[in-house]
């Protein structure tokens, strides 16, 4: 533990490009389009479109623009506003972009994973606390875990500690929650966590970092018969199998004793953590079978008694299709009942390339820099983009926006995969890039 | 809806928005006499990087609108033309053209067209057109009529103006006049026109186009475009032939919508077939951004609450377009709502 968590530190805080795992293509790719690439015209269904947005700054990230799903706003000491991004793979862990200015978007800061068999993916700030999650590609590998940063001076990101999640069955962090200061809630393996079937690894832990020199597992829950030991049989498995496994671990300061976790596979629970050290089951709610499962995130809208539940799209070609946000009647939290679904185009535009259906929403973040909405669901699709819809009537959401660009240059799917969303309180929409698109920075106009 | 799941966020009206079309597809209504140059207009418009992804829907009989030159591909009923664009040639039914192309754009069968111009016919008085997206339901959730454009030529617009009581009423309905062919007239004439066109409607803008050149955010915005000749303002009452007047009623305090509501029920239920266009944007009393209110004849849109003011004016203003209901009539019906209720109503003119 020791030793990976110097190894983190030292090799994430540099900023020189990396050792190993270079990206060739990448940087041709930003050489060869510059620094902005154009939005082109409408040209018909599954082609680039910008509808009730405004696209006002595009930056390739120097080049690394394969993005994962960690944003968060920072403003730093100093004033400036920081968004902090989290790559999709190697060899990059983080980059920092001040947007101070929208419209000029700059790189402060980009740091290197210590290997290329890890991917950061998900990060989260409060105040100028970064929390990073760390999962490595195969279980057994090092380092894996949850890294936390001072990050007081963007430039120069300060390791304060690391939370090593590494072992025998893990493959670490994949997502992490981190809003209050105090603790961060994620999805993870352990090192003492061995699942009843290897697809199965990721489960809720929530780690008290009051002291962050010092993070500590102070409670955890796991799907039942997803470790070996249970008293319940394993659950079937899906056609797809993606795992009975944790991923977004949302906890709201209204309900600050829920936590709305996303089960890929498992679909997705409420859980009672008033005691943090003993989270108990309130309800579950999955659409799979007869749909393909990978539930991703759960996004409660306290004063409507809704809730949002996403899938995502794994599957290149929409050959999981459909893949969609789903909006709950969750008045009765013991008693969850779909009402509606964001409405998407036919697939057929898009299943020629890459991947197309639901992942990443807006989650009202509660944190001052994070916009609330309880009317407008703003959602990344991959190739379908970015799209806004007005649930006023929840029971007929409607598309109001659309901003699906050209494919970036030396796109390895050849479209553009869209992969995550945030919206600051100004109401400035960032949304990212899976492969090598970076950083679009958009205005809402419905 | 907001009983069964309230939001703090939204509006008495639901969501607020950014404008009043909100998410719908902007429509703008070209209309104009016979040989105004409406067609020289939208060709220079649809040339323009503003133009692109423009639907083109003529709403009239048996003419070719657009020049061949234009066009690119085609079918039976919609004409692709260059920029994105695409033209419907419709003879007969407006509703079905406009509910084909949305549905075929959704099926992917169209462009992705990002508005829509319908250019009427010379002979046509726009008002139907009008009444048809507040009476469509289905057209009304998807379209918002942003801008009623008028052409009149500087050659011949007062004397088709003295003579035609369409050529009138186009002018009256617009919210923007385009003065065509002013190169081509006399300075005395334009000066004339412009002079009768004030009378008729005073609240539009008026710019000029030589060959069809014109600012394209005229067609577009709901706003006036910077360095668009300026509004010349409310008047209390403009003079029209045909009985038909306008006037613009204003209020300095907060309405409360109750009385507002039902004073202009009760002007509908009495008097709605004479109400040819009544716009409005309202200071309504618990309601943080102005309110829209738009009714055309019986028809009244449903209202819409902005995110926020565009100035510092906070005075509600009332737009009344009108056959033979004067401003007395609304203003003493408005008092009344407001004497009854106890609450306040618009009353003023300015």
């Amino acid at each position: 533990m020791k030793a990976g968590r110097k190894k983190v530190a030292k090799k994430a805080a540099r900023t020189k490009k990396p050792a190993k795992a270079p990206a060739p293509k990448r940087r041709a790719a930003a050489k060869a389009a510059g620094k902005r690439a154009p939005v082109q015209s409408p040209l018909g269904n599954g082609g680039p479109i910008t509808w009730n947005f405004k696209l006002i700054a595009h930056h390739l990230l120097d080049g690394f623009g394969g993005m994962g799903e960690g944003m968060s706003i920072q403003i730093a000491p100093d004033g400036r506003r920081i968004l902090w991004l989290a790559h999709e793979s190697a060899p990059k862990n983080f980059t920092a972009v001040d947007v101070s200015d929208p419209r000029k978007p700059k790189v402060v800061v980009q740091t290197d994973l210590p290997q290329a068999h890890m991917r950061s993916n998900s990060l989260e700030t409060c105040g100028n606390i970064m929390a990073v999650a760390y999962q490595t590609q195969k279980k057994g590998l090092t380092p894996a875990g949850m890294e936390l940063f001072d990050i007081s001076v963007p430039e120069k990101p300060r390791s304060i500690s690391f939370f090593d999640c590494a072992g025998a069955t893990s493959r670490g962090v994949h997502q992490l929650w981190f809003c209050d200061g105090e603790y961060v809630h994620c999805a993870s393996g352990a090192p003492d966590f061995t699942p009843t079937h290897p697809n199965d690894d990721q489960f809720y832990r929530c780690i008290d970092v009051r002291n962050p020199s010092k993070p500590v597992e102070i409670g955890r829950w796991w799907m039942p018969g997803t470790r070996q030991g249970d008293n319940v049989r394993p659950p079937p498995r899906h056609p797809l199998d993606k795992g009975h496994r944790a991923h977004n671990t949302n906890v709201y300061p209204q309900r600050g004793d829920r936590c709305y976790l996303a089960y890929i596979d498992g679909g997705m629970f409420i859980l009672d953590i008033s005691d943090k050290a003993n989270p108990k089951r309130i309800s579950q709610w999955t659409n799979s079978p007869p749909y393909t499962g990978f539930t991703h995130t759960v996004v409660p809208l306290f004063d409507r008694g809704l809730m949002l539940v996403t899938d995502e799209s794994t599957e290149n070609n929409a050959k999981d299709w459909p893949k969609l946000i789903w909006v709950l009647d969750a008045r009765e939290e013991s008693n969850l009942v779909p009402i509606a679904t964001c409405p998407l185009p036919d697939h057929k535009a898009f299943a020629a390339k890459g991947r197309f259906g639901a992942h990443n929403i807006h989650e009202n973040v509660p944190l001052p820099t994070a916009w609330q909405s309880d009317q407008i669901v703003l959602g990344t699709f991959f190739n379908g983009g970015l799209r806004a819809y007005d649930i006023s009537n929840p029971y007929q959401p409607q598309q109001v926006g659309v901003f699906v660009p050209p494919a970036p240059p030396m796109a390895p799917t050849g479209t553009i995969q869209l992969n995550d969303v945030f919206v600051d309180e100004r109401e400035i929409v960032y949304t990212v890039d899976r492969h090598v698109g970076g950083l679009y920075i958009l205005e809402m106009d419905f | 809806m907001l009983d069964l799941f309230p939001s703090r966020e939204a509006g008495r009206f639901g969501r607020r928005l950014k404008r009043a079309r909100g998410a719908k597809i902007p429509v703008s209504v070209l209309t104009g006499f016979l040989g105004a140059g409406k067609t020289t207009l939208l060709r220079r418009f649809l040339a323009k990087p503003e133009g692109e992804g423009t639907a083109v829907v003529i709403n009239e009989f048996g003419s070719v609108g657009i020049d061949d030159a234009l066009m690119r591909a085609s079918s039976d009923d919609v004409t692709l033309l260059g920029n994105g664009c695409l033209c419907c040639n419709t003879r007969s039914d407006l509703q079905n053209a406009l509910r084909n192309l949305v549905a075929e754009r959704a099926q992917g069968r169209l462009p992705q067209f990002r508005r829509i111009v319908i250019e009427t016919s010379g002979l046509a008085d726009p008002g139907p057109i009008l009444q048809t997206f507040a009476t469509d339901r289905a057209l009304g959730s998807e379209f918002h009529v942003e801008v009623v454009l008028a052409v009149v030529d500087a050659v011949g617009g007062l004397d088709t103006l003295a003579w035609s009581a369409e050529a009138r009423k186009q002018v009256i309905l617009a919210d923007r006049l385009v003065v065509t062919k002013s190169d081509l007239a006399e300075p005395q004439a334009v000066e004339q026109l412009a002079r009768r066109l004030r009378a008729l409607n005073p609240r539009a803008a008026v710019h000029s186009a030589v060959d069809g050149d014109l600012d394209p955010r005229f067609m577009l915005e709901s706003d006036a475009p910077p360095g668009a000749a300026a509004r010349t303002g409310f008047v209390a009452e403009a003079e029209h032939s045909d009985g038909i007047l306008s006037f613009v009623l204003t209020e300095d305090a907060p309405l409360p919508w109750d009385a507002f509501a039902r004073a202009m029920e009760t002007l509908i239920a009495l008097r709605g077939g004479d109400l040819l266009r009544v716009k409005g944007l309202l200071n309504v009393a618990g309601c943080r951004g102005p309110v829209v209110v738009h009714a055309v004849q019986h028809l009244a849109h449903p209202p819409v609450e902005l995110a926020a003011w565009p100035d510092r004016n906070r005075t509600s203003r009332l737009v009344f377009i009108t056959r033979g209901i004067t401003e007395r009539h609304v203003r003493d019906l408005f008092a009344s709502v407001r004497a009854l209720t106890g609450g306040s109503a618009v009353t003023q003119s300015s």
